[in-house]
């Protein structure tokens, strides 16, 4: 009993996490570990051709990234602290690129595509990389399990304003978020409360939480704008001053 | 009932992929949807023997769709297997008006479970 308390004051640590944090934890993680106990059980049944092992195995590994991600963010926003994450210029073409690389695998594997859209980019964002690219994961391992099948997913980096902010958004298409869903969803973002998310059933909110504290964390914001065919999710950081060295 | 068609309905295409094997090596015809609109239109056309439904899907929910179900007569017929992560927490009386004759668990069957549902419930 010791030891759970001590795991659950770990967990509730600086970032403001309580017990049904935790059960939400608990729940987002049963879906991808259920699944991988059903790739792992197939198998072990023994009636997989040599082609289905690769491709079950290959599932597995994916899911089992997918989960890890997931217990990795949460262990990092409870030990959120404002010492451990510099701010550093980040070019936000080679980030986006780089989450992207990191995510073919899974995409590819559920027959979806992950893009980038961006121009050449001279201007830098201010940002933990650590920080930001979970962010940019979590928005685009959130499209590729809640938006249409075979519907595209972009990246993408805009300025905003005269180039004082820059915006990275992860945008898919699927059916729009109802009205009520969706202000229920600004809600999340905006109080970081961890209640459902109905239209994205299965996702409990845990995810746009953690981005949400993890962007809190560098000065940055978390946002989501509502399309009649889908959403936008996206991160407005502070641009550099610092010139790019070409 | 040899031959039998059953419907599968769930977004997990990857979880579907792995029932779709065992039925299939069952001697069962699988179709599967992966939404409850996908769902409904495939219901209309096939009229499935048997309906196994995930719960939590994008879109129109599982208990949106039982509900669509039962509206139709002909329809609310079908046998139908609720197959959840969340099954522990569901209760199988409320269920049974929606035509819904059996509940498995995600996160505790293996897979000679849903071909055993099948058979019971048909």
């Amino acid at each position: 009993m010791e030891g759970n308390n001590s795991i659950i004051r770990a967990v509730g640590g600086t970032s403001g996490f309580d017990i049904p944090a935790v059960i939400t934890a608990a729940h987002e993680l049963k879906s991808p570990l259920a699944l991988v106990r059903q790739l792992s059980l197939s198998l072990q049944a023994g009636e997989c051709t040599p082609r289905d092992i690769e491709i079950v195995a290959e599932r597995i590994t994916l899911t089992s990234e997918r989960a890890l991600r997931l217990t990795n963010d949460l262990t990092r926003a409870a030990r959120l602290d404002d010492s451990l994450f510099c701010l550093e210029p980040i070019n936000p073409l080679t980030m986006l690129e780089d989450v992207a690389h990191e995510l073919t695998p899974l995409y590819k594997a559920k027959g979806r595509k992950i893009s980038v859209t961006a121009r050449r980019y001279s201007l830098l964002a201010v940002a933990n990389s650590d920080l930001l690219r979970r962010i940019l994961l979590n928005f685009a391992d959130n499209a590729l399990h809640y938006s249409a099948p075979e519907a595209p997913v972009t990246l993408s980096a805009s300025a905003m304003g005269a180039g004082e902010r820059i915006r990275l958004s992860v945008r898919d298409f699927g059916p729009a978020l109802p009205a009520d869903i969706w202000k229920s969803m600004e809600g999340a973002i905006g109080n970081g409360a961890t209640h459902g998310i109905h239209a994205r059933p299965e996702s409990s909110g845990l995810g746009i939480y953690i981005a949400n504290q993890f962007a809190e964390h560098m000065g940055a914001q978390v946002g989501v704008t509502r399309h009649r065919d889908g959403a936008t999710f996206y991160v407005d950081l502070n641009a550099s001053t610092q010139m790019r060295l070409l | 009932m040899k031959n039998a068609r059953v419907l599968v309905i769930d977004d997990d295409q990857w979880l579907v992929d792995e029932y779709t094997r065992t039925l299939t090596a069952a001697g069962y015809t699988v179709e599967r949807a992966g939404n409850a609109i996908d769902a409904m239109e495939t219901i209309d056309r096939l009229k499935p023997d048997v309906i196994i439904l995930d719960l939590f899907m994008p879109g129109p929910n599982g208990i949106v769709l039982l509900h669509e179900i039962k509206s139709h007569t002909d329809l609310s017929r079908i046998p139908i297997i609720l197959i959840s992560n969340a099954a522990g927490d569901l209760k199988p009386d409320v269920l049974v008006p929606y035509g819904v004759l059996k509940v498995l668990d995600k996160t505790a069957m293996v897979p000679g479970d849903i071909v055993a549902a099948v058979k019971r419930v048909l």
